[in-house]
């Protein structure tokens, strides 16, 4: 680990050194899968914390009392992977999709890459965060996930419905499964490597 | 799970007060205006010399100073102390300029180094297809 890797701030002493952090994102429509997938390959059970979404309307919370923001709390489930002492993986899952949007650069600024959950059964719940991930180039891959192993479409019909880009994979997994889980994530990283040249 | 989190639960996080998070920040947010807020992923540490005042801490300064003996990111400190994400960046600003914390801001160019990318590959290639008998839920 090199000291370039996170610009420390604070000069005080401390016993333990952070490993550097990374992320991936996992998005989709509502009960799609996004928590079950982040605790199937998680070492931790799923945490949640509640951030802060900015939205375009005036809404009635609390959160409206403070100046210039409009914002709604929403809770993000996330879980974590240790690589090395050195180096974690962190994996939110994005929640409130039916606004998914520019607010959502708060959490997802600097991620490795998306995988965006697909229910075949309600293929418009995932237009949003498609969409998201196509604007702002991060590399995402689109997740069936078969649930009961069925999928009621053909891989070229959603991608077809879907009409996303030639170069975004497209695959079948099992966000129960470890393993598929584990796949479906490598299967972004390493379209997060190519694109760096390899 | 190290000392100073609430013990899980079903409930992880109950309705939150609005108000209440907001009152310890003395109503500053987290705020675009100043910067891009500091990743959710960003680790936070404390340092000797936050540890030796622990005691003299207010309650979510002592929590998250306490809690960071064992780094940790903003979102993990915000959900294992039931506080708001924009609470806890506010809180952290503050324990570092008092130098009882330090703060780790990921370098974006950093993490997306091909090698970074490389490590991160190999270790999830090395997770084995099943978690084996130590799950309990599902």
């Amino acid at each position: 680990m090199t000291p370039t890797d996170s610009l420390t701030r604070g000069t005080g002493r401390t016993a333990v050194r952070p490993p550097l952090p990374v992320k991936m994102v996992i998005a989709g429509g509502f009960g799609v899968g996004k928590t079950t997938a982040v605790g199937s390959i998680s070492e931790i059970e799923p945490l949640t914390t509640e951030a802060s979404i900015t939205e375009v309307a005036a809404g009635v919370d609390d959160l409206s009392l403070t100046p210039r923001k409009t914002t709604t709390t929403v809770a993000m489930d996330f879980g974590c992977i240790t690589i090395d002492p050195t180096l974690k993986l962190y994996l939110f899952g994005t929640p409130g999709q039916e606004r998914f949007g520019f607010m959502w650069d708060d959490i997802v600024e600097g991620a490795l890459g998306g995988l965006v959950i697909v229910d075949t059964r309600r293929l418009d719940d995932c237009y949003a965060a498609v969409d998201y991930f196509e604007h702002k180039g991060i590399p995402f891959a689109v997740a069936i996930n078969a649930f009961d192993g069925k999928v009621e479409h053909t891989l070229d019909e959603v991608r077809w419905a879907l009409d996303v880009a030639e170069g975004t994979p497209l695959v079948v997994f099992d966000a129960r499964e470890r393993g598929s889980v584990r796949d479906a994530l490598l299967v972004v990283l390493e379209l997060a490597l190519a694109r760096n040249g390899g | 799970m190290a000392d100073g989190f609430p013990p899980p639960g079903p409930d992880p996080v109950g309705p939150a007060p609005a108000v209440r998070p907001f009152l310890v920040t003395a109503g500053r947010v987290a705020d675009s205006a100043s910067g891009p807020a500091m990743p959710v992923e960003t680790q936070v540490v404390a340092t000797t010399a936050g540890l030796a005042v622990l005691d003299r801490l207010s309650f979510e300064q002592h929590d998250i100073v306490a809690a960071c003996r064992i780094p940790q990111s903003l979102a993990e400190l915000a959900a294992r102390l039931r506080l708001h994400l924009n609470v806890v960046r506010v809180l952290a600003e503050d324990l570092r300029e008092a130098g009882q914390l330090t703060v780790h801001v990921p370098d974006f160019e950093a993490t997306h180094d091909s090698s970074v990318l490389r490590r991160v590959i190999d270790g999830l290639r090395a997770i084995p297809d099943s978690r084996g008998v130590l799950r309990d839920t599902d």
